[in-house]
């Protein structure tokens, strides 16, 4: 088994919850530093998170709700883990609308799902994870970009491939110009791509990123044939 | 009446600006939800009532960090309940469900009523996928998500090897990946 396999079923059984206690210690430590684990973790988290909705309420003691009030009232522990790190990245889907204007309708629209990240701990703002996703009820790829080292890996949530189609990544940035600029493509979408960009960390940090769905062989203009699906990054915050 | 998503984040948001009337009205809104999950994990209700104070603590604590764009509310509320559960039983190193006794079998498979359309679905695909899976196992696969069951708890469940159960663990997860990729 690979590296990357081991790593991915390690991922799935922390979200199954099958490990022992040191185990799931050690996982949760390591998605701290690992961005790859810590983005398999939450691409199992959404694979099963329909599961969740099989659990049947149960009302708990009335006079709790009381107690965590007080709880808090007491305590001084709050925190705002994000409140000093304002996330740069949020960019207009315009970009990607105007370079997709073409002949295609719009793709549907771009619905929030569950995709997330459970318990920060301390803010990185050298890793980013972005979330593509679609109006399909799942994100279809999910990207960790470690700015330092320029290297992106691009994992398959539900990705599907199609005879004769391939997925291209792109990048756009005031910096880059008006149109997008392809970053490749991801040849095979079951397996996650590694690429190292050519772009410097400060404009990687400032740009957004797309994936669109191209003719074997890669868009034939040079820009995204379709509406991409995007990829809004935000600071890994184990 | 039941609390829309919308609502759920909106009231996450107040809470993050230190809103406790807006926690107070999450609370009421999700707390059973959590205990639910809590409680089918550690099967212990004095056990139960800590955690749930945990993970709302938890939950204040990083209201500020849920974003609603990315994540369904309850969807990222209940793993951080169904997280904290595992975790707790895994501490206690007690197996509490190391017999089939204790073991609740799968009930009826459904998503709940009140589940939305998109959540379905992706039970739906979820279960399909589930299928696809060795009929002798995929019971299992599936109770280990729900009670957070242990490689050993479902060893003697089972009446396989530990590492027979990691074996086949790790070839029906495989194998639901692909499904669902498909």
């Amino acid at each position: 088994m690979s590296g990357d396999e081991d790593k991915d079923m390690l991922a799935a059984e922390y979200v199954v919850g099958t490990l022992t206690a040191d185990e799931r210690q050690a996982v949760a430590a390591r998605r701290l530093h690992e961005t790859d684990l810590d983005a398999a973790i939450i691409a199992w988290e959404a694979r099963l998170s329909a599961w969740l909705s099989e659990y049947e309420p149960v009302a708990p003691p009335p006079d709790l709700r009381a107690a965590i009030i007080n709880r808090i009232d007491r305590s001084d522990i709050r925190t705002r883990l994000l409140s000093d790190e304002p996330v740069k990245l949020r960019r207009s889907l315009n970009r990607w609308r105007t370079a997709a204007i073409g002949g295609y309708a719009l793709a549907a629209s771009l619905i929030g799902f569950m995709v997330f990240r459970e318990a920060p701990v301390a803010p990185s703002t050298e890793r980013f994870v972005a979330v593509f996703q679609s109006n399909d009820e799942q994100p279809v790829f999910i990207m960790t970009i470690d700015l330092k080292s320029r290297q992106i890996v691009v994992r398959p949530v539900t990705a599907k491939s199609a005879p004769g189609k391939t997925y291209q990544l792109w990048i756009a940035s005031d910096r880059l110009g008006d149109k997008p600029r392809s970053l490749g493509l991801l040849d095979d979408p079951s397996q996650p791509t590694r690429k190292t960009l050519p772009y410097e960390p400060d404009l990687l940090q400032e740009a957004t990123f797309g994936i669109s769905i191209e003719p074997e062989g890669g868009s034939p203009t040079g820009t995204p044939s379709g509406q991409p699906i995007h990829g809004r990054l935000i600071p890994t915050k184990h | 009446m039941q609390s829309t998503a919308t609502q759920l984040c909106d009231w996450l948001a107040l809470a993050a600006d230190g809103d406790r009337a807006a926690f107070s009205k999450l609370y009421d809104a999700s707390a059973s939800k959590l205990y639910g999950v809590i409680l089918r994990i550690t099967k212990d209700r004095s056990c139960s009532d800590d955690l749930l104070q945990e993970v709302f603590m938890k939950i204040w604590e990083r209201a500020s960090t849920f974003d609603r764009d990315r994540a369904s509310p309850i969807t990222w509320m209940a793993t951080i309940a169904r997280n904290s559960a595992i975790d707790e039983i895994r501490r206690r190193t007690r197996e509490l469900q190391t017999a089939d006794a204790d073991v609740d079998e799968v009930p009826d498979a459904s998503p709940r009523a009140d589940v939305a359309m998109e959540l379905k679905q992706a039970w739906l695909r979820l279960e399909s996928c589930l299928e696809t899976l060795d009929p002798e196992h995929r019971d299992t696969v599936k109770l280990a998500y729900l009670e957070g069951l242990s490689r050993e708890a479902i060893s003697v469940r089972l009446s396989m090897p530990v590492g027979t159960v990691k074996t086949w663990l790790h070839r029906s997860l495989k194998r639901l990946k692909e499904c669902l990729l498909e």
